[in-house]
């Protein structure tokens, strides 16, 4: 298991660094290929109605006219052992890992990821655990219970949950708690390490509206597995044992019925963590999803390297957290 | 082994008709309940007149129709017949196996002398894996892929007995050992897809044999299997049954297995019991028509080779339509003998001499005729 | 069977939140003081000296820098006079006296000598910045100083690159150039600033009013990174600042009410949240989470309905004219708009009801048939292609036009506009329906809006080589005179390679000529205000521009703020002014 996990992550080095370069070539080589020169590309982040000298000093002061080989090399290294950035009278030392500076506002990135990675996280983390509590249950429940009226109506609501997009049950619950009834305020980030309960409190509704989406889904899932799963012969074997139904369903059961949804868990928790995009423009909150759309609207490549690569980074732990988990899971896999 | 010879335990008379007798003959129409004043039931397992129907879309399947038996400790019966004629279910029934909600059933098993369709699901539930315990066909899919062998054999030993873990590990460990698993006490904790076919399904008879049950149901517990791993099965079943004194009953669609086997064989079609007597009698001298044609199907070894195995013509019948009269008749040759009788008239289940029953309107004489022709043809 | 009743159920559950979200109106919004539409306009909402309280604004972005000296847009111009406070500011009060200029950190306008080539400030004595250090013309010259460096400060004006004299133009700021001193600026003594320029500028105080001459220390300046703990002059300093998320302001101790007249200390602290979606701003604006959009261009469009369907908030509401205007470029380098008539064709034949309509309607804005909006010194109406009699197009005097350029049967040729503006892209659509019947044929090309001047309709090669005869352009003036308003975007020698706005591509030396003039000494306001008419009209009558509108925003006042005022320079409220109940 451990050189197993040792190898993943090496592997997992080498594919983010291709991660880099393709977002590298994409952004430089795609334009050149236009026609675009890197003075037009650097009159981009130089303000309205620029002087051409500021314009070359721009392109100077971000290295531009580089080759390219020679800028992605300096990312690199700058990641590994750090790098030095004049933007002002002194010399500023960037610790490792530095993503580079800006080129917007020529302030340095990881620090600006880093305050966006709470406010991505704290929404993913707490949408998946309600929505893996609650879809997980109506689907075994859904199962259990298929073709009564409970089932009907989870899945109906299932129906809704997978068709209506986030930023409009997002806009439903915002108007009716926070405009309408004054339930609970206007949602803004409070750090979980500042005030636990007014963390949880502006959160809820995001959470909600995010976790509906996702519980909806594994709703169907978990039933769907939990369907197939109970037609499964150790299941008649299980009863056949004389065991009491709960412990056929919970252990015998759900074990197997929930390799899909862990598989399936793994990816979409990874997705999210990279940026919950249409959730946090909904409710206003400023996470990596925004830093992302600014990042590509802005056109500012340090700062969409940044971010690409922390978004690869969250996909390929969480894949190999599930690869893990799975193997713990299923018995057959580690053989 | 030799077939058709049970041990017979020391000082017990032959109970072998006990059931029979206590039965009685209900005419035809009339249900047992209407019929003389039962008995009590003596044997481990005594079924009376069995029925399992179950309500679909399609209409209503008749899967088991009227199955009537009685089995010892220490006795074996064999129950054969085609897919669908009701063996299965049948064995699931007398588990409890199936759901009040979506299944009619009807009649009375009695494990000593408790009444299961009458009893309280949970009761049933205790005996199950306890006193009653089944050996499913497919080891592979059959045992759980995630747990380990010996947490699936303590399972059932920790569900129907306050003992600790280690207590219930030892004890798998030992089962492991007697059905003939080397190493037992370190394959305790391996998977199931660790093992090979045959040891699987040692594994899964030491889970059936856990709680020491009074009536073992094995439910083609070699088909799964290669030839040589069969034969060794066999012998492991038979040994055991020796040892624990255990009713069993084996289900399979493979009459060599019977042969080897059975005391008793009870032949079920479409649902209902063509011909019951003893492996002497069925395999002797077969009243049924279609014992015969199972029988005729058979390669064996104690005869001539020929050219071609006769079969049976015809599919097994719909059980939410069975044919009228008999559910035989339209496959049968010899239904063409009674002037329509087979088609209106639903033949009983009728002695045709001691301990061997048979449902045909074919008279005594005319089975005996036909199949000693037969035979000789054969031959 | 059961599929069916699943959907069903779906479907319900759909219906039933749409009906709820479709609900109009709001049961528990705070009623509010029904001072009356536009009130803030014509005089200022809720006087009062009340002290404490905080105002809460939303951003949908970071601004491009809260450095004062580092900035570009109006809203921030307005919002950095609470901690940056410059030579001169505009001041606070309504109507036309808005657009005057009254001394801030100087103690009277600048005195011009030399033939409007230098002129001096002084600045106050005594005065400090927020940790107590005495604030001294150098501070001032250091703040000009710091601008030179566009590679580190990329994103404010250029005005004192191009004017000043000295060695202004071989200086690249001080990082660059350690220890090396700007000749431009003189500063005999602590309280005396001279700038030297290298041309007469007669408009020179409107220079000295922009954030950049706001007094910096050189000891605490970091560069780019200065926005995030800048030392403040004015009445309130940073307390904290967030990148991307939120910065918040506190009394300055060390704050003098004289170092600016037009800015007041009566809120305790003011909050700044970034929410990047602007309709939630909106439906907190009006619930009363938050006092006050920054951005100051209006709310959106589902708030604009609400608002002006309900009484009391309309009543709560103000549509100032905001200094901007919409218009379209005809680039007269580009066949056939290369001869005038064929460019008033377009003048006429354009329909000004659809194009306002695009626009957003009359609360968006007012049609346009002036080339300078009304807030501009000097303004005066005239239409000379008869977009009030002919609000629809002109159709027959269009034709007559296309006739004497030798295209009687009209001509094709390409526009650009910013494909991600929706008002742009129907602007676009709305001129191309009203050309087709006098047979000018418009090709749509849209370019994204981040780089539409740098490299698009800012390139004026880019848009000769693709037939772009016509450009969709918006424009603010730095400052509410004529030069300010025309320079960059009718002056032949304005025209740039790249990032160029005369994307008329006009040179008419008239036009050059009256600019030129406008700058040179001596001139009386009356003057000057004629010259001002002189360049409207010209370049009317050169069809550089094809005006759409003069633009307007509807803004919510909050009713949780005192002195609420348009400062009608900014064309929006005058974040100088506020205090909260």
């Amino acid at each position: 298991m451990v050189t197993f996990i040792i190898r993943r992550l090496i592997a997992s080095v080498f594919l983010l660094i291709i991660v880099a370069m393709i977002t590298f070539a994409i952004f430089f080589l795609l334009p050149r290929l236009a026609g675009q020169t890197t003075y037009a590309l650097a009159t981009q982040y130089v303000g309205r109605n620029p002087t051409h000298a500021a314009v070359l000093a721009v392109e100077q002061q971000l290295g531009l006219n580089r080759p390219l080989y020679l800028q992605f090399g300096s990312f690199l290294k700058a990641i590994v052992v750090g790098r030095h950035f004049t933007a002002g009278p002194q010399t500023v030392y960037c610790p490792p890992p530095c993503f580079g500076y800006s080129f917007k506002s020529q302030l340095p990135v990881w620090p600006q990821m880093v305050s966006d990675i709470p406010v991505t996280l704290s929404l993913a983390i707490g949408a998946a655990v309600i929505w893996l509590v609650s879809g997980v249950s109506i689907g075994v429940l859904s199962a259990l219970k298929r073709g009564t009226v409970f089932d009907r109506a989870a899945m109906g609501v299932a129906l809704a949950g997978v068709s209506l997009p986030i930023f409009f049950t997002g806009l439903v619950l915002l108007e009716l708690f926070v405009y309408r009834w004054n339930l609970l305020p206007a949602p803004t980030f409070v750090p979980f390490t500042q005030n636990p309960f007014q963390w949880a409190q502006n959160l809820i509704l995001p959470w909600i509206t995010l976790a509906f989406l996702y519980a909806a889904l594994y709703a169907r899932l978990t039933r769907a597995g939990m369907l197939e799963t109970m037609n499964e012969d150790y299941i008649r074997t299980a009863r056949a044992k004389g065991l009491p139904e709960r412990t056929v369903i919970s252990k015998h059961g759900l074990r197997a019925a929930l390799t899909p949804v862990v598989t399936i868990f793994g990816m979409d928790l990874g997705l999210l963590l990279g940026g919950a995009v249409i959730t946090e423009y909904t409710f206003g909150l400023h996470g990596l999803g925004l830093f992302t759309i600014e990042a590509v609207q802005s056109q500012d490549l340090p700062e969409i390297l940044g971010v690409t690569l922390l978004a690869a980074f969250f996909i390929v732990i969480a894949n190999l957290f599930v690869d893990v988990l799975y193997a713990y899971i299923d018995p057959r896999v580690r053989h | 082994m030799a077939g058709g010879e049970a041990p017979r335990e020391e000082g017990r008379p032959d109970r072998r008709f006990a059931g029979l007798r206590a039965r009685g003959r209900a005419p035809a129409g009339q249900t047992a309940d209407q019929a003389p004043a039962e008995s009590a039931p003596t044997a481990v397992l005594d079924i009376r007149d069995l029925h399992i129907h179950f309500p679909t879309d399609d209409g209503l399947v008749k899967a088991v129709d009227g199955v009537s038996f009685a089995l010892e400790r220490g006795r074996t019966l064999g129950i054969v017949g085609e897919s669908g004629s009701g063996k299965s279910v049948t064995s699931l029934g007398i588990l409890g196996l199936y759901n009040r909600g979506n299944s009619q059933i009807s009649g009375k098993i009695y494990l000593d002398g408790e009444d299961l369709v009458a009893a309280d699901q949970s009761r049933v539930r205790e005996l199950r894996g306890n006193k009653i315990a089944m050996i499913f066909q497919d080891p592979l899919s059959s045992l759980h892929p995630y747990y380990t062998v010996g947490n699936q054999i303590a399972e059932a030993y920790l569900i129907h007995n306050k003992v600790g873990k280690k207590a219930a590990r030892a004890h798998a460990a030992d089962l492991l050992k007697r059905v003939g698993i080397p190493h037992a006490e370190t394959r305790v904790d391996d998977y199931p897809h660790q093992f090979s076919g045959g040891m699987r399904q040692r594994a899964m008879i030491a889970m059936a044999l856990s709680c020491d049950p009074e009536l073992l149901i094995a439910d083609e517990p070699t088909t799964a299997l290669d030839v040589t791993v069969q034969a060794q099965i066999l012998d492991l079943i038979s040994d055991l049954q020796e040892e624990y004194h255990s009713a069993v009953i084996m289900i399979t669609h493979d009459l060599g297995v019977v042969a080897e086997l059975a005391d008793d064989i009870l032949v079920m079609y479409a649902g209902r019991m063509a011909e019951y007597g003893s492996g002497q009698d069925v395999f002797g001298s077969p009243g049924h028509p279609y014992t015969w044609g199972l029988l005729g199907s058979m390669p064996r070894l104690d005869r001539p080779r020929m050219d071609r195995l006769q079969s049976i013509r015809g599919t097994p019948p719909s059980l939410i339509h069975v044919p009228s009269g008999c559910p035989f008749h339209p496959r049968c040759d010899y239904a063409a003998r009674n002037n329509g009788r087979c088609e209106r008239e639903v033949p009983e289940l009728r002695p045709v001499s001691l301990g061997h029953e048979v449902s045909c309107h074919l008279s005594i004489d005319e089975q005996r005729r036909i199949w000693a022709e037969r035979d000789k043809v054969a031959s | 069977m059961r599929r069916r009743k699943s959907l069903w159920l779906g479907a319900i559950a759909s219906i039933a939140a749409l009906g709820l979200a479709a609900c109009g109106g709001s049961s528990t919004t705070p009623t509010p003081t029904t001072a009356g539409f536009n009130a803030a306009s014509t005089a200022v909402v809720n006087s009062s000296t009340h002290v404490g309280g905080t105002i809460t604004y939303n951003d949908t972005t970071w601004p491009d820098s809260l450095d004062a000296g580092n900035t570009y847009y109006a809203h921030m111009w307005n919002f950095t006079r609470l901690y940056a406070s410059p030579l001169m500011t505009y001041a606070s009060c309504v109507g036309t006296c808005g657009l005057k200029l009254i001394p801030a950190l100087a103690t009277a306008p600048g005195v011009p000598s030399n033939g409007d080539k230098t002129w001096t400030y002084t600045i106050k004595s005594g005065m400090k910045f927020s940790d107590g250090t005495p604030i001294t013309s150098a501070d001032v010259k250091y703040a000009v100083m710091r601008t030179f460096a566009k590679d580190v400060l990329v994103n404010g004006p250029s005005y004192f690159i191009s004017l000043l004299a000295g060695n202004a133009a071989t200086y690249k700021g001080p990082y660059k150039m350690k220890g090396v001193d700007l000749t431009s600026i003189q500063t005999p003594n602590s309280t005396t600033v001279v700038f030297q320029l290298n041309k007469p500028f007669a408009d020179f105080n409107y220079i000295a009013a922009i954030p950049q001459t706001a007094p910096v220390p050189q000891s605490k300046d970091t560069g780019a990174s200065y926005q995030l703990h800048f030392v403040s002059s004015g009445p309130y300093m940073l307390q904290s600042a967030t990148l991307n998320k939120q910065w918040v302001l506190v009394k300055n101790p060390n704050w003098n009410p004289a170092m600016d007249p037009a800015v007041h200390q009566y809120a305790a602290k003011i909050i700044v949240n970034v929410n990047p979606n602007a309709n939630d701003i909106d439906n907190r604006l009006i619930a009363g989470d938050i006092n006050m959009d920054i951005a100051g261009t209006g709310v959106q469009s589902a708030a604009r309905a609400r608002i002006l369907t309900n009484a009391s908030l309309k009543a709560s509401s103000d549509d100032p004219i905001t200094g901007f205007m919409f218009f379209i470029y005809q680039n007269t380098q580009v066949a056939p708009l290369t001869n005038v008539h064929c460019r008033m064709a377009i003048e006429f034949a354009a329909n000004k009801t659809t194009l306002l309509d695009a626009f957003g309607g009359p609360y968006q804005g007012t049609t346009a048939s002036t080339a300078m909006p009304p807030n501009i010194v000097g303004w005066q109406h005239f239409d000379l292609y008869n977009a009030a009699s002919h609000p629809t197009g002109d159709i027959t005097s269009a034709k007559q036009q296309l006739s004497l350029c030798g295209q009687p049967h009209g001509f094709t040729t390409g526009i650009a506009y910013r494909s991600d503006r929706p008002r742009d892209v129907a602007m676009a659509q709305a001129l191309q329906a009203a050309l087709a019947p006098v047979g000018i044929k418009l090709t749509l090309h849209g370019f994204p809006s981040g780089s539409y001047y740098s490299n698009f309709a800012g390139v004026p090669t880019y848009m000769k080589t693709h037939g772009l005869g016509l450009a969709t352009g918006g424009w603010g003036a730095d400052w509410p005179d004529a030069w300010g308003w025309f320079d960059q975007i009718a002056n032949g020698n304005a025209i740039a390679s790249a990032g160029n706005t005369n994307i008329s591509m006009l040179n008419d030396p008239v036009v050059n000529d009256a600019l030129a003039k406008m700058q040179a000494p001596g001139q009386s306001q009356a003057q000057l205000n004629v010259i001002a008419q002189q360049i409207n009209m010209q370049v009317m009558k050169d069809a550089a521009i094809v005006p759409v509108v003069y633009a307007k925003a509807l803004l919510y006042r909050s009713p949780a703020l005192t002195n609420v005022m348009v400062q009608p320079y900014y064309g929006m409220y005058n974040y100088g002014t506020l205090g909260s109940k």
